[in-house]
């Protein structure tokens, strides 16, 4: 059995949202009721459609947005109750856009040794050692210590992040849509850098992303969300290769590989997104679903265990 | 020829700047037929969007375009007032855009905007105008037409929007869409449907297609030709076939590695990369713009242009001083 970095337990998260001044306010359920173990030295994704609560789910697995209610453990420990310095050694985000995520008016030695000087270490000689090491470890040339983001290109400031995580060599990290703003053959370098590090420095990543190529390449386990809930988890080949819930089928048949004797597929997911406010009833993909049952409109399915593979839907009851 | 929808011939593009002149877009030609998608493929920055703004004459006030010939459906537009395009665009020539929200204006219903186009390019107006709407909504697979009609833009969600984009587009029946980056700001699912969607339409009106996207398995299966661009120059064209089973150039070799596929590339196994960076396109440029980052790289590559040659199956035509034989042992793929 290995160690359990991050465990969470019947996690919920609510959105007050407001209608008006007349009108009531309404509860938007982002995430609800999720179960989820994260191992060391894994790579479990976190996929499903824009909406869908998996940047809500990490930033509470981050700490940094507290729980409706359910428990987040951080090593065995309440999230809430992990001192923030120690929550920050341990826990480190990269965003999507290095654009906006790196201070326009801070050189890059002094974006990277930020997270240092919050730890309290404060001598020039160790921080300056630090952050060329981290440099170097990211593969950014030491004459880039001086320079400012602007004169960077994107690869390059997605690798500045990345060094700004890992200068404090956290033992988690949480990688929102890492690639997504990048270029193909950007996105490869960044991929390969993160595999490297992983390896390096036995890290366990927790990857957000909407491409599922990235997420086949790059992470062991898959957990699959809709409409704030994780319909499907299971380690990455047998996601892949045996597909249970129906909304991981459709997901897998959108998947665009670069084969030209292929035709643009048919997913076959008629409706749009529901609307978070007021989600259908009974299990929440109902209404998209090409093997809607009677009872799948009234009773929310209650999930089952194969393994170490987990499907919430009533075609596996 | 006349199935020919666009033909552009030599097109430049230059924007003046203060520390010299960029050349955006060099040299670039292209043609679209009836019932055809064109691909143009390439990273940020490769003048892919430049080209197409230039096509429809939209391009920033201060650069300079340059052309021998532009053919719309066989007539030339090329010296067409500014009043006589905006007659073309929205009518003979479609547009589709990346962000719907910003294309459509969220002051004015859909039904609106789209009974506007139909004044102003069909003289259409009162009933007449609103029923060719719904029946165009309905086309492209909204549900409850009628009441979309009185929707603005952002009671409606990105996948429905890029959905009245492509209504509003066809109320004209153009021969040609120009498509930029139509579904990157959508998600996966939806992704498929609005391709499937615009491939049916396609066919059904027989209409001309330019795709811009950077994402290569779009190109893959929507396009029946692709053109590849690097640093403003078309560096590879051909069929789609030809493209991604029998890629020629360094560059397109080099980008084909570099995409994870599910059940091809082994997992944890690095991807292929193409080192170094885009070279800066302010100034003169001899040579091969792709030298400083390919393998097979020799002298001559840096000491004259490289011209877009055709090897004998003259349809695939690839910007490179190498024979075929010798990209096809070497280099990346």
């Amino acid at each position: 059995m290995n160690e359990v970095m991050i465990n969470a337990f019947d996690v919920t998260r609510n959105f007050t949202i407001s209608r008006g001044m007349f009108r009531g306010k309404q509860q938007l359920k982002a995430v609800s009721g999720v179960n989820l173990t994260v191992e060391r030295g894994e790579v479990l994704a976190l996929v499903g459609e824009s909406g869908c609560g998996k940047t809500t789910l990490a930033k509470m697995l981050l700490g940094l947005l507290p729980q409706t209610s359910g428990t987040v453990e951080l090593c065995g420990q309440q999230i809430a109750d992990v001192p923030r310095l120690e929550l920050a050694r341990t826990v480190q985000p990269i965003f999507q856009d290095p654009y906006s995520s790196l201070n326009p008016r801070k050189r890059i030695g002094s974006i990277i040794a930020l997270p240092m000087k919050v730890q309290g270490i404060d001598d020039e000689e160790t921080m300056r050692r630090r952050v060329e090491e981290t440099m170097d470890l990211v593969g950014l040339p030491p004459r880039l210590f001086t320079a400012f983001p602007n004169q960077l290109s994107g690869g390059q400031r997605q690798r500045v992040a990345i060094a700004r995580a890992l200068v404090n060599r956290p033992q988690v990290v949480i990688c929102d849509e890492p690639t997504s703003a990048l270029d193909v053959s950007v996105q490869s370098q960044i991929l390969n850098l993160l595999n490297d590090l992983r390896n390096e420095l036995n890290l366990t990543y927790i990857v957000i992303s909407h491409n599922l190529a990235v997420v086949e390449h790059i992470a062991t386990r898959v957990a699959v969300m809709y409409l704030g809930r994780i319909v499907e988890v299971a380690d990455t080949e047998t996601l892949f290769s045996d597909p249970k819930h129906p909304y991981t089928r459709a997901l897998l048949a959108s998947v665009l590989t670069p084969d030209p004797n292929m035709d643009v597929p048919n997913n076959q997911l008629g409706a749009s997104y529901p609307n978070p406010i007021d989600p259908p009833s009974g299990c929440a993909f109902h209404p998209r679903c090409v093997n809607a049952m009677p009872q799948c409109s009234k009773i929310a399915p209650s999930g089952s265990t194969q393994g170490e593979h987990y499907v919430e839907c009533h075609l596996y009851d | 020829m006349s199935n020919r929808v666009l033909n552009v011939e030599n097109l430049t593009v230059d924007i003046p700047l203060a520390t010299g002149v960029l050349h955006a877009v060099d040299d670039v030609s292209l043609h679209v037929d009836r019932g055809e998608t064109l691909c143009i493929v390439g990273e940020s920055g490769c003048g892919k969007s430049l080209t197409s703004l230039a096509i429809m004459d939209l391009l920033p006030k201060k650069a300079i375009r340059r052309l021998s010939a532009l053919d719309l459906g066989g007539e030339s537009i090329l010296e067409y007032s500014e009043r006589e395009m905006s007659d073309v665009r929205g009518n003979k020539m479609g547009m589709i855009f990346q962000e719907p929200m910003t294309s459509l204006n969220p002051s004015f219903t859909i039904g609106n905007q789209m009974i506007e186009t139909l004044h102003r390019h069909k003289n259409m107006s009162g009933v007449a105008a609103r029923d060719l709407a719904k029946k165009m909504l309905e086309k492209v697979g909204i549900t409850a037409a009628e009441q979309r009609l009185g929707q603005y833009p952002h009671q409606l969600s990105g996948g429905l929007r890029q959905r009245v984009m492509i209504a509003m587009t066809l109320l004209c029946e153009p021969e040609l869409i120009i498509a930029d980056e139509p579904t990157t700001a959508l998600d996966v699912t939806i992704q498929a449907q609005i391709l499937l969607l615009l491939k049916e339409l396609q066919t059904e009106f027989d209409m001309g297609l330019v795709l811009i996207t950077h994402d290569l398995g779009v190109v893959a299966r929507i396009a029946t030709r692709v053109a590849v661009m690097y640093a403003g120059q078309i560096v590879e064209e051909g069929t789609a076939q030809q493209i991604f089973e029998n890629p020629l150039h360094p560059y397109t070799r080099g980008l084909m590695g570099c995409i994870p596929v599910p059940g091809k590339t082994k997992r944890g196994e690095p991807l292929g990369s193409i080192p170094g960076m885009v070279p800066s396109l302010i100034g003169e440029f001899t040579g091969c713009r792709f030298a400083d980052r390919c393998d097979l790289a020799k002298t001559v590559c840096r000491q004259s242009d490289i011209r877009l040659r055709d090897p004998k199956t003259k349809i695939q035509g690839y910007r490179c001083v190498h024979e075929v034989k010798d990209l096809a042992n070497n280099g990346v793929a």
